[in-house]
């Protein structure tokens, strides 16, 4: 069973919500593809959406691993994110006040050390609390994280931010040079000339075959997307492994009742205080990503409401679900970016006499905000397990009902090749 | 002797605490879960006053430098937060089936929901009140106090909203009922008391302090769509300190963090280099330490 060798039987074997959630995603990238045909979407602007969702859903892999399946409800996701930020900015920025001008990957290193460090510290005091004061006491502890980075301007340039941060891949034989060094191509879909399909009911049309042009920006952004997409892939496939181990089960366990956990001789201090730290380097890889994507950090990339994106994901997409929390990252920067529009959009109405403009510039923040809120009342009042919990991928597959009785075929090939 | 501005500076923005922390601490209890849209509820008497008081104007007489019409201002801040207070709790709250970590999670999209509405109304820039700056009260400026007519205005006022309260729970039977429901909800409701309507009694008291205290916010300092957010955490904080589910542990512990909160320069003063910046962090600290040491808080009692 595969979804090349048959995709209807594959379809149909989803549940309800899998499969409103794959036509969705179908649907969007079809919907991207038009816009990329079109001309309306900037190949190089494509792909810094895409490593965007891909760091939102970095970042959501990690609070999953804390909250979705250990129940630690984390509210300093912002900080761990700024740390990671700043812990690469600080050693490879040429305008870092303390170090600057190391290798990325020396950033990279103690950016993760850093952000270990730090969710011991955060973790030995707030692990033992009850949930409710663990969510209180991590969002109080990440502002004394925003409130250092922004003050101690010897340390970290204070609000002014660092600049000057190389590109990730800053040093390495070839891939340093591979945004400049690959030629311009243009891609000419409808050899001279374009296809214009008006569409006589709305009045303007679409118009096919533009020359799309991939520079040197595209190249970067290439670049940029195939860094996150090794993050992301190092990072999904370590969890899920982890996740599915003894230990994963411990966690789990301590998620649906802590005292069975300890009843049953485990000390689930200890196993809080990994899966914290673990999730913690998990979201300082989507800081460190952030900083050589954006090339500039500041004390607002800390800001608490990146937590509550990141929050939004993990519950949309399932608590305990590590595809829920992919699918989360993606949506939220449609959230991010899609309200961004609304900043540019102006309706002009011809009411005969007089012109009505209605311009929404500076509605855009409010209405992602409003958005956000929204989405937050409306899964917790109406589906508070998400929209693709964990039902399926938190089982082995040796563990399904349909694995053959007879002899003829072997048990463990049965049961090895269904992995979803 | 700059000790004593310190002081009166620090009294001021606890009444401040206080007024946000009682309402916490009682919706805490009653509803028990954590209300992270309770900074935003205060946001929204300030703006209730904001608009009342623009549309009222200055009505005739003053006290204390402030003009009639923002009294009515004030009354109608109050009004304004309870009702979207129960009106939120009607719509959304009642009908939600989690827990109370799903409440919490729940009551940060109502925050932002608060929030954003607000934004669009008024946008994300700071305002204040159109009542005229005053200077500090003369016969304390040689004692080193600065503090303005508008200032013990804050101070009274909290003061009589706090005195009615403790009148409310200690000789009303509706305070009685309170009381009993904080202690213990499932005894309460056994004993015949009507926990849905104490309920919806307590979000009214609680979100009445809270728009009470976001206008004296807005007084104190300027207005903004974060001015309830930010001081989310301090509130939090003074209800922790205090001990979640006591009233009169919430007013101890929004008159020590206010305090503190206002106290951080002497640390400069006396040579300790962390400077006012720091003033939430240092609060944020002693709420972890108090989490640590004494979950009940000062006032709560030990289980």
């Amino acid at each position: 069973m595969s979804w090349l060798a048959n995709p209807t039987d594959e379809f149909a074997d989803l549940t309800r919500a899998e499969q409103g959630v794959t036509l969705f995603v179908v649907g969007f990238a079809l919907f991207l593809v038009f816009g990329l045909l079109t001309g309306g979407l900037n190949p190089s602007y494509f792909l810094f959406l895409l490593g965007l969702a891909s760091m939102y859903a970095l970042l959501s892999l990690g609070l999953n691993s804390q909250w979705g399946f250990t129940g630690l409800i984390n509210f300093s996701v912002a900080a761990f994110f700024g740390i990671g930020a700043y812990g690469t900015a600080l050693m490879s920025a040429s305008s870092s006040p303390i170090a600057g001008g190391f290798n990325p990957m020396v950033g990279l290193i103690v950016a993760l050390v850093v952000a270990a460090v730090i969710a011991l510290a955060i973790g030995i005091p707030t692990l033992r609390l009850r949930a409710d004061y663990l969510a209180i006491a991590s969002l109080g502890l990440a502002e004394v994280v925003r409130l250092v980075v922004l003050n101690q301007q010897d340390w970290t340039n204070g609000s002014a931010g660092v600049r000057g941060i190389p590109s990730f891949f800053e040093g390495w034989p070839v891939l340093a040079t591979f945004p400049q060094s690959m030629p311009e191509t243009v891609i000419d879909l409808v050899p001279g000339g374009t296809i214009t399909i008006a569409e006589p009911l709305f009045g303007f049309g679409f118009t096919f075959g533009q020359e799309i042009v991939l520079g040197t920006p595209f190249w970067r952004a290439l670049l940029n997307v195939s860094l996150v997409f090794v993050f992301l892939g190092i990072s999904y496939a370590v969890l899920r492994r982890v996740h599915r181990s003894p230990w994963g089960r411990v966690l789990r366990t301590i998620r649906a009742d802590e005292d069975l956990a300890r009843a049953l001789g485990k000390n689930t201090y200890s196993f809080k205080m990994q899966s914290f730290v673990l999730g913690s380097l998990v979201m300082a890889l989507a800081g460190v990503f952030y900083a050589h994507l954006n090339l500039y950090v500041s004390p607002g990339d800390l800001d608490p409401i990146t937590t509550f994106y990141v929050w939004v994901a993990v519950i949309l997409g399932g608590s305990g679900s590590n595809r829920g929390a992919l699918f989360g990252g993606f949506v939220v920067v449609a959230i991010r970016e899609g309200t961004r529009f609304l900043n540019q959009v102006t309706l002009s109405f011809d009411m005969g006499a007089t012109e009505v403009v209605l311009s929404l510039a500076g509605f855009g923040g409010p209405m992602r905000l409003l958005l956000i809120g929204v989405i937050i009342v409306l899964l917790m009042r109406f589906r508070p397990e998400g929209l693709l919990p964990p039902q399926r991928e938190l089982i082995w597959p040796g563990t399904v009902d349909d694995v053959p009785e007879g002899p003829d075929v072997g048990v463990r090939e049965a049961r090895g090749g269904a992995d979803e | 002797m700059p000790l004593l501005d310190y002081l009166a500076n620090g009294l001021i923005f606890s009444s401040i605490i206080v007024l946000g922390s009682i309402g916490l601490s009682l919706v805490y209890s009653i509803a028990d879960f954590a209300n992270f849209a309770h900074g935003d509820t205060m946001t929204i008497g300030a703006y209730t006053a904001l608009l009342t008081f623009g549309a009222v104007g200055s009505l005739g007489g003053a006290v204390l430098g402030l003009p009639f019409g923002f009294f009515v201002a004030l009354l109608a801040g109050i009004a304004v937060a309870a009702l979207v207070a129960v009106v939120t709790e009607w719509i959304v709250y009642k009908p939600m089936d989690v827990g109370s970590i799903g409440m919490l999670i729940t009551s940060i999209g109502i925050a932002f929901i608060y929030r954003a509405i607000l934004q669009l109304r008024f946008g994300a820039d700071f305002t204040r009140y159109d009542v005229g700056a005053l200077r500090p009260i003369e016969w304390l400026v040689p004692y080193g106090i600065r503090i303005t007519e508008h200032d013990v205005a804050i101070v009274l006022s909290a003061a009589i909203l706090v005195t009615g309260l403790h009148l409310l729970l200690q000789h009303t039977d509706l305070g009685r009922k309170m009381r009993a429901m904080a202690d213990n909800p499932e005894l309460a409701r056994v004993s015949g008391i009507r926990t849905d309507r104490v309920k919806l009694w307590t979000w009214v008291i609680g979100a009445g302090l809270a728009g009470a205290g976001g206008v004296f916010l807005g007084l104190y300092n300027q207005l903004s769509p974060r001015m309830g957010f930010s001081l989310l955490l301090l509130i939090f904080a003074a209800v922790i300190l205090g001990g979640i589910g006591s009233v009169y542990g919430a007013m101890l512990g929004g008159f020590l963090i206010g305090m503190i909160n206002q106290l951080m320069p002497i640390l400069t003063d006396y040579g300790i280099p962390i400077g006012i910046e720091y003033a939430e962090a240092v609060v944020f600290v002693i709420m972890v330490v108090v989490l640590l040491v004494r979950p009940n808080g000062i006032a709560g009692e030990a289980t």
